[in-house]
């Protein structure tokens, strides 16, 4: 053990420089994430106003008792996960397969067009995305209504359809975020060598093969690290955008409902410090579980591509 | 080349990775734990301390200057820099104290109010009101009692309102904010287009019945128009306004109990009774024949906007103030339109004046300038110059005085400071405050429910669910899911729907909220001698 801790310090003091550069990052983290941590006991206290957190009372679990007394902490959990699957599969395969279209076009100024056009929504805000969805789409006035109307069909009350919003939903994610996505891979296939491309060529690689074949190999570590990035932030739904479609329509919380609204509109009413700590705890320990299974899997298969 | 562009590529790969890093991180800022960071108050004891304790210290210490953090809902008005420099230069001289006036404005100001009280965050003066759960926040103690402290501190304010609101406002024995005194109706009324019942010859709407023939008329004569408004909050605009009109509620009581005004202590089940499943018949009747909007719950306008821009035709429910608003923004785009009013109380035999709750400023139990708070806040109460700036702004600049009536300067967008501006409503005083012409016909109802005035019984009630918070949470989970598609008329089979809500309700710990709700409520009315 004496040795050991020799070893420590004469690390540090072989690589103090190096040590020095880490510093301001690692004080960054310890005050802004880990110091903050100390208020996970909220979660375990019953809350009041004019006392101490220590000096609360400790009630062990009951704040996370709402989570599940109306029986839908599992539908929850379901829907959060597998919105986000959708997301990161459905994005990153489009982003990479879009990537690969542009990196392949020839006409400068045709790409730097297409390149914006796709980008340009990612700066749009929920709510206004949220307007825009309700007069496509509401009953009375909707363009959809009209457009089926004149048609001569019959009108459609999109927002009695539960099933419909799950394709609406994440269609609106993609169309809003696959633009930013896809200029990482853009940025990522810039940088692969000239050089696999010529010698594929001379080989007689046709355009599609040259992309299959080298391209999308290439980006796999970029891929990778998106990945995992995403993962971390799974249990985190994207609450804006959940939130300003369907608002209070509870019609449709079977199928568009995730934790985050779900604690939203239970706290809304009753604000309890305690309550609110206890479901971000619920939510960051699935998401830490997460992670490590799914980095340990990466590990196991490569172990270049893990995060840690 | 390829080397160094792919250097490069690698090194803006990164940065863009490391920025979504540091956004993610900046984003879980946001979480209420963790912003307890408070903005340091400039109470450092400068070393200015006025010679003389100037003009009348009321008992108090004055000799610190301190800064008064004051939080207010909704918007600032835009000259709010030049009256708080005036205000302050005189708060400066009268009680060695700074004030600086914060806004929450209207988005999410739920969320805010309960993290300025919940973070430890300084402030030294609040708004309060039933709307904002006053009474449970008291009850937690979030507030300062202000018992020992008013006859000190503000003597005169203390003087000022009258006993009995004291008594009103009083949670667990202790006064925890300064009511408004101002008198005033806050109840519901039916609104309608005076011009176009006329035109089509429609009952004048005073109960449901001739409310729905008029809806009818409507949808019969102008079918493009909806005839009446109900918006998102479909328990509120519709249920709570319907109890109040047809059934005599004695306040919009929550977790679907039930009880009188005439009898409060009779309490019965709302939710899953007969009388609910004939009301969610009507509601559903209503969204058949086009009354309400198929979409209501997700719809994002105002109600009051719709009759302004003519989209609806009616409000189920709405106070005389905020009915004379709009008849004011809708005449300002269509003079030729009518707006009529009539209130619940005229048909039910009884109206009930606001109730003190109802606007209220308190101070926090975190605040370090009790004294000198309460002592500014007098002045802003008591001192008609710092009451007229801050509820009118400058005279000659933002208003003016014709005839006894206040007339803005200018119109809505070149004018800096608008009437009660400051959402002023909680330190307004009688004997100071100016009104617009039209305003007289707010007087005028106001008059005609004096006459069949009775006292709030129900806003006076401090619920406390710590006992049964859990399950009223979930609750409040299963009403949104399961009653608000039923409320909104969107559920094709009534009976089912209900059946179904009263299940998920029940599971989720329905009878264990209402048996606590009920007990309170009814130790509350033993406790103040009703009945």
């Amino acid at each position: 053990m004496k040795t050991k801790r020799k070893g420590l310090w004469h690390e540090l003091y072989a690589n103090r420089i190096l040590f020095l550069m880490l510093l301001p990052v690692l004080v960054y983290f310890l005050i802004n994430n880990y110091a903050p941590m100390i208020g996970i006991y909220y979660a375990f206290v019953q809350f009041e106003f004019n006392t101490s957190m220590f000096n609360m009372n400790f009630v062990g679990l009951k704040n996370f008792e709402f989570l599940w007394k109306s029986g839908k902490l599992i539908e929850l959990t379901v829907n959060t996960i597998g919105y986000n699957l959708a997301f990161i599969v459905l994005g990153n395969v489009l982003s990479i397969s879009v990537a690969v279209l542009l990196s392949e076009l020839k006409g400068k100024w045709f790409k730097k067009i297409t390149q914006s056009v796709l980008f340009l929504p990612y700066f749009v805000s929920f709510v206004i995305l949220s307007v825009i969805v309700f007069n496509l789409f509401n009953y009375e006035q909707g363009v959809l209504n009209t457009v089926l109307e004149r048609l001569g069909a019959e009108p459609l009350d999109v927002y009695n359809k539960p099933a419909l919003w799950i394709f609406f939903i994440i269609f609106f994610y993609l169309w809003k975020n696959f633009g930013y996505s896809m200029v990482i891979y853009l940025a990522a296939i810039t940088g692969i060598s000239e050089e696999y491309y010529e010698a594929a060529r001379i080989d007689g690689a046709n355009t599609f093969q040259r992309a299959w074949h080298i391209t999308v190999p290439m980006l796999k570590s970029t891929f990778v690290i998106l990945l995992l990035f995403s993962l971390g932030t799974i249990m985190k739904g994207q609450f804006d955008l959940f939130y300003q479609m369907v608002g209070n329509n509870g019609l449709l919380y079977s199928t568009t409902d995730i934790l985050d609204t779900y604690v939203y509109r239970s706290l809304k009413v009753t604000f309890d410090m305690g309550m609110a700590t206890a479901a971000g705890v619920y939510q960051s320990l699935f998401g830490f579980a997460l992670i490590m299974v799914v980095n340990g899997i990466i590990r196991k298969v490569n172990k270049d591509y893990a995060l840690f | 080349m390829p080397g160094k562009l792919k250097k490069s590529v690698g090194l803006l790969l990164s940065v863009v990775l490391l920025l979504s890093l540091i956004t993610a991180c900046s984003s879980k800022n946001n979480k209420p734990a963790e912003s307890a960071s408070s903005p340091q108050a400039s109470n450092s004891p400068s070393a200015e301390t006025s010679e003389s304790p100037s003009s009348e210290p009321a008992g108090i210490d004055t000799s610190k200057k301190v800064e008064l953090q004051f939080y207010m809902l909704g918007n600032a008005p835009k000259d709010l820099a030049k009256v708080e420099a005036e205000i302050n230069k005189m708060a400066l001289e009268d009680l060695n104290a700074t004030v600086k006036f914060n806004f929450t404005t209207w988005t999410d100001w739920d969320q805010k109010y309960k993290l300025l009280l919940s973070t430890g965050q300084k402030v030294d003066l609040i708004f309060t009101a039933e709307w904002t759960q006053y009474q449970q926040y008291a009850k937690k103690k979030a507030f300062l009692p202000l018992d020992d402290l008013l006859p000190k501190a503000a003597p005169v304010l203390n003087q000022f309102v009258p006993q009995d609101m004291w008594e009103a406002v009083k949670i667990d024995g202790k006064i925890y904010t300064v009511p408004a005194t101002y008198k005033e109706y806050v109840t519901g009324g039916f609104v309608w287009r005076e011009d176009l019942r006329q035109k089509y010859d429609l009952p004048k709407p005073v109960d449901m019945a001739t409310f729905e023939a008029y809806l009818e008329g409507i949808k019969k004569n102008e079918p493009n128009l909806q005839p009446v408004a109900i918006g998102a909050d479909v328990a509120a605009a519709l249920s709570d306004a319907h109890l109040d009109i047809a059934r005599d509620i004695v306040g919009p009581m929550p977790y679907g109990v039930f009880a009188p005004y005439s009898n409060p202590s009779q309490m019965t089940n709302y939710w899953g009774s007969a009388e609910h499943l004939e009301d969610l018949k009507l509601y559903r009747s209503w969204a058949e024949k086009g009354y309400i909007s198929k979409n209501e719950l997700n719809v994002k306008d105002t109600n009051q906007d719709k009759i302004v821009n003519g989209t609806a035709a009616a409000l189920l429910g709405d106070n005389p103030t905020r009915y004379n608003q709009t008849l004011n923004n809708m005449k300002s785009l269509h003079p030729d339109w009518e707006l009529g009013y009539h209130p619940y109380g005229l048909t039910k035999g009884y109206a009930t004046p606001v109730h003190p709750i109802h606007n209220g400023f308190a101070i926090p139990a975190h605040s370090d300038n009790a004294e000198r708070a309460l002592a500014f806040y007098e002045k802003m109460v008591t001192d008609k110059r710092y009451n007229h700036l801050t509820q009118y702004g400058f005279e000659g600049v933002n208003y003016e005085v014709d005839n006894g009536y206040y007339k803005l300067i200018g119109n809505a967008d070149t004018n800096g400071f608008l009437r009660e501006n400051m959402q002023g409503w909680a330190w307004r005083n009688p004997e100071f405050m100016l009104f617009e012409p039209s305003y007289d016909g707010v007087k005028a109802i106001f008059d005609e429910l004096d006459k069949i005035q009775k006292p709030d019984i129900y806003t006076g009630f401090a619920e406390d669910y710590t006992e049964y918070q859990a399950e009223r949470a979930a609750l409040e989970q299963v009403e949104k899911q399961y009653l608000f598609p039923l409320l909104a008329g969107q559920v094709a089979d009534v009976e089912k729907g209900l059946a179904t809500f009263m299940d998920k309700a029940k599971q989720a710990g329905l009878e264990k909220v209402q048996q606590g709700y009920t007990k309170q409520w009814l130790a509350y009315l033993q406790e103040s001698g009703i009945q």
